[in-house]
């Protein structure tokens, strides 16, 4: 039988929630004789393929253009969308500048900052533009299954993916692997 | 008690009339959720988390306002009843911050339980509408107005338990907030630090400055015991991380004080910046040096031993336990025949042989308050009284426009005119007369005209008092001509300069002692003694109640225990008081009866 591809990216997050995907330690040997992770910001390919994959599973929240590009690209090439950790279910930590608007929170991080001197916001073409409100995921792609936590534990990834693989969906949680923090 | 039938869930349920149907469903085990409803606080009704589905109502209704009746049928999880209960939550989301990961509550939240509960995995509606300030003049507590969810239990705790009406709910809909005395910072407010509102926040909205992030329940031990602050003894938990209390919470199971608590029993323990002795000391070529228990203890037993019955004084501090005081007692005032005994506070006249209790304050209609300070010296006694207030009784403070309460009065009266407010207590139905030590002679003499009628209850000044004088410690101490002065001290504060101005400077001073103070530098041997979060044994309330007090953490440094070192002083003594803490214990109690 073919594997499952999978495919990972993150957004505003903190790599933390893929640091849980490789808490998943010598489970993952065994998860990866049913799935090939095709692509991920801790592989060497970073972006999706273009023949889509099976799973694909974002981290962090929205917060800026760039942001949306790539979760609308994961959205296009993937067939089930993992919303993985509280950034990209709930916006979390990022979405807290919603509480002070994304003007005063660049202006405090790059101006008013005690160490700054001569500061600039930066405005490179290259980089996204923030966005006024910081959202989770769901507001910007639909999404299938929601990994709230923050991280989400280990355990509750493997018990995701492998009840995806059993085809039991949707996926429920038993109370010690549904967590918001 | 009359009975109702229901039904919840195909379950049979039978109820006392007038229950609640939360109250019948909590009675039959069955769980309906709740956020603004708390066992104690009057129920209003406002979160619509528990709502459930009663056959023949038009509507869901919320289960926590609503009284049973003969063959209702109740569904507490139906699907309409889930829905409903997700709607309220994903609208409890979705207004200000409730972010758990950097949130103090986090583990501890009942709004979080909620969102596990009904499997809330993203938010269903836009978020953080508008923020919130957040108060921090407060001494020793945050208000965290984002992580409010308006339920109201602090500002409910605020009238309901307390009667102190400083916070309140101010504006409309997504405007609405908490606020204190109508828009004052928090530390600037009538606030008194009781911290109720406290331990009724369900979410993280209001925290203690000391133990934030320090530990969540799950992480920390909680241990029974009983505020050793004052006279009433209210119930508290002592919460410990690694063998350091990190809080004092209230026991809202507490037969005396049902869950109140004040500021000197939640947060003023917790502040004590006092040095703590922390090893035996004996004076040796005119300093205090460190020693063994043991020698220490010979020192004492060498010097009181060989003093003859007339030059040996005794001052004992009421903070002690009821087996320090029955030990200090059987050894001092029976074994060694001293007589020179006395307590380091005033004690209040006996005025009826039979002692009323703080409950009866709630149930009163006239309340005397004569020559104490409940709300400055015992605050949650005039918790009990402004509530009664509130509900109609009239109180009459007598002997002093600045007490505490007198701006609650119906009346003010001098002490001179006692006799006014017992001709009004004659003809109410429940008088209750609150006295302390301030009571003059001529005053009590008056009111023991209300014997039988009237309940009394004494605000003692210091916390076993009555133990201590029922033990007959209390016999009027003279610092002068005394030779040996063994002083029981504990925690307690005394004036600095009483000892070294009173007490012959040739004279063996003992002093059993928690912390540094100039009559521990006075003394001759110091003997360290455990503090409150250290010992256990029992206190007698002014009620005569006698209430346990638990170990929490271990003793600091060599410190032990106020009975563990009479126990042992007697035994060096060759006096057979009794070994094992139990032991002593029934027989204190014994004693005490």
């Amino acid at each position: 039988m073919a594997k499952v591809k999978i495919a990972t990216d993150w957004l505003a997050g903190c790599a933390g929630c893929h640091m849980s995907i490789l808490d998943i330690d010598e489970r993952i040997v065994k998860l990866l004789e049913a799935v090939e992770i095709t692509s991920s910001p801790v592989t060497d390919l970073k972006h999706p393929p273009k023949e889509g994959v099976t799973v694909g599973i974002l981290e962090g929240a929205i917060c800026n253009t760039h942001n949306i590009e790539v979760a609308k690209v994961m959205r296009e090439r993937c067939q089930i969308l993992i919303a993985l950790g509280d950034c990209a279910t709930f916006g979390n930590v990022p979405a807290m500048r919603n509480l002070c608007g994304t003007d005063e929170a660049l202006k405090r991080a790059y101006l008013d900052t005690e160490s700054v001197v001569d500061g600039l916001i930066p405005d490179s073409p290259e980089l996204g533009k923030p966005l006024d409100m910081v959202t989770g995921v769901d507001k910007v792609v639909k999404v299938d299954l929601f990994i709230p936590g923050c991280p989400p534990s280990a355990d509750a990834i493997f018990h995701a993916l492998s009840e995806l693989l059993a085809g039991h969906v949707p996926v429920s949680f038993p109370p010690p692997l549904f967590k918001y923090d | 008690m009359t009975m109702v039938n229901i039904n919840i869930n195909g379950q049979k349920v039978s109820a006392p009339a007038g229950s609640t149907i939360l109250k019948a469903a909590k009675q039959a085990g069955i769980d309906i959720p709740t956020l603004c409803d708390h066992p104690a606080l009057i129920p209003v009704g406002a979160c619509r988390i528990c709502v459930v589905e009663v056959k023949g109502q038009r509507t869901l209704i919320t289960a926590c306002t609503f009284p049973i009746s003969e063959g209702m049928e109740i569904q507490t999880e139906s699907p309409q009843v889930v829905q409903a209960r997700k709607l309220v939550l994903d609208l409890l989301f979705s207004e200000r911050n409730h972010v758990c990961p950097i949130c103090e509550a986090s583990g501890n939240c009942e709004l979080q339980e909620m969102g596990y509960r009904y499997g809330l995995n993203h938010w269903t509606y836009p978020t953080f509408t508008k923020p919130f300030p957040i108060d921090a003049t407060h001494k020793f507590l945050f208000m965290e107005h984002n992580r409010c969810i308006l339920c109201g239990r602090c500002e409910r705790g605020c009238s309901d338990i307390v009667a102190n009406h400083t916070l309140g709910l101010r504006n409309r809909g997504n405007q609405s907030m908490i606020h204190c005395d109508a828009n004052l910072p928090w530390g600037e407010s009538t606030c008194i630090s009781c911290g109720t509102c406290l331990q009724l926040c369900p979410t993280g909205a209001i925290s203690d400055k000391r133990s934030a992030f320090m530990g969540r329940d799950i992480q920390t031990e909680q241990t029974k015991s009983t505020c050793s602050q004052c006279s009433i003894g209210c119930g508290m938990q002592i919460i410990t991380r690694g063998g350091n209390v990190l809080k004092i919470k209230s026991d809202w199971d507490a037969e005396v004080s049902g869950g109140r608590l004040c500021e000197y029993g939640r947060f003023d323990p917790l502040y004590d910046v006092r040095k703590r002795i922390t090893s035996p000391m004996l004076r040796l070529r005119g300093k205090l040096e460190p020693v063994s228990w043991d020698e220490a203890l010979q020192a004492v037993a060498e010097h009181v031993g060989k003093a003859s019955t007339k030059d040996i004084g005794v001052l004992a501090s009421t903070y002690s336990t009821n087996e320090a005081l029955y030990l200090l007692a059987k050894l001092f005032r029976e074994e060694l025949k001293a007589t020179n005994v006395g307590v380091l506070n005033d004690v209040a006249p006996k005025l009826s042989d039979k002692r009323g209790s703080l409950a009866d304050i709630t149930i009163s209609d006239v309340i005397l308050v004569v020559g104490c300070d409940p709300l400055k010296d015992q605050p949650v006694s005039s918790f009990f009284v402004k509530r009664s207030v509130d509900k109609g009784a009239r109180l009459i403070v007598v002997g002093g426009k600045d007490n505490g309460l007198a701006p609650f009065a119906y009346m003010n009266l001098e002490m001179a005119d006692v006799s006014k407010a017992i001709e009004i207590a004659e003809r109410a139905a429940h008088p209750v007369v609150l006295y302390g030590s301030g009571v003059t002679d001529k005053a009590a003499t008056a009111l023991k005209k209300l014997q039988g009628k009237a309940s009394f209850v004494a605000i003692e000044n210091g916390v076993n008092t009555r133990a201590a004088a029922a033990l007959g410690l209390n016999n009027g101490f003279k610092p002068s001509g005394v030779k040996v002065l063994f002083t029981l001290l504990g925690e307690q504060k005394m004036d600095d300069e009483y000892v070294s101005k009173n007490v012959d400077k040739k004279a063996f001073v003992i002093a059993q002692a928690s912390f540094i103070s100039p009559l521990t530098e006075r003394a001759d041997v110091v003997l360290p003694t455990a503090i409150w979060s250290e010992r256990s044994g029992s206190l007698t309330n002014t009620e005569g109640r006698v209430l346990k007090v638990n170990k929490a953490v271990e003793p600091k440094g060599e410190a032990k225990p106020d009975w563990e070192v009479l126990s042992l002083l007697a035994n060096k003594l060759g006096k057979k008081l009794g070994t094992s803490l139990n032991e002593i214990s029934a027989r204190a109690t014994q004693e005490l009866k």
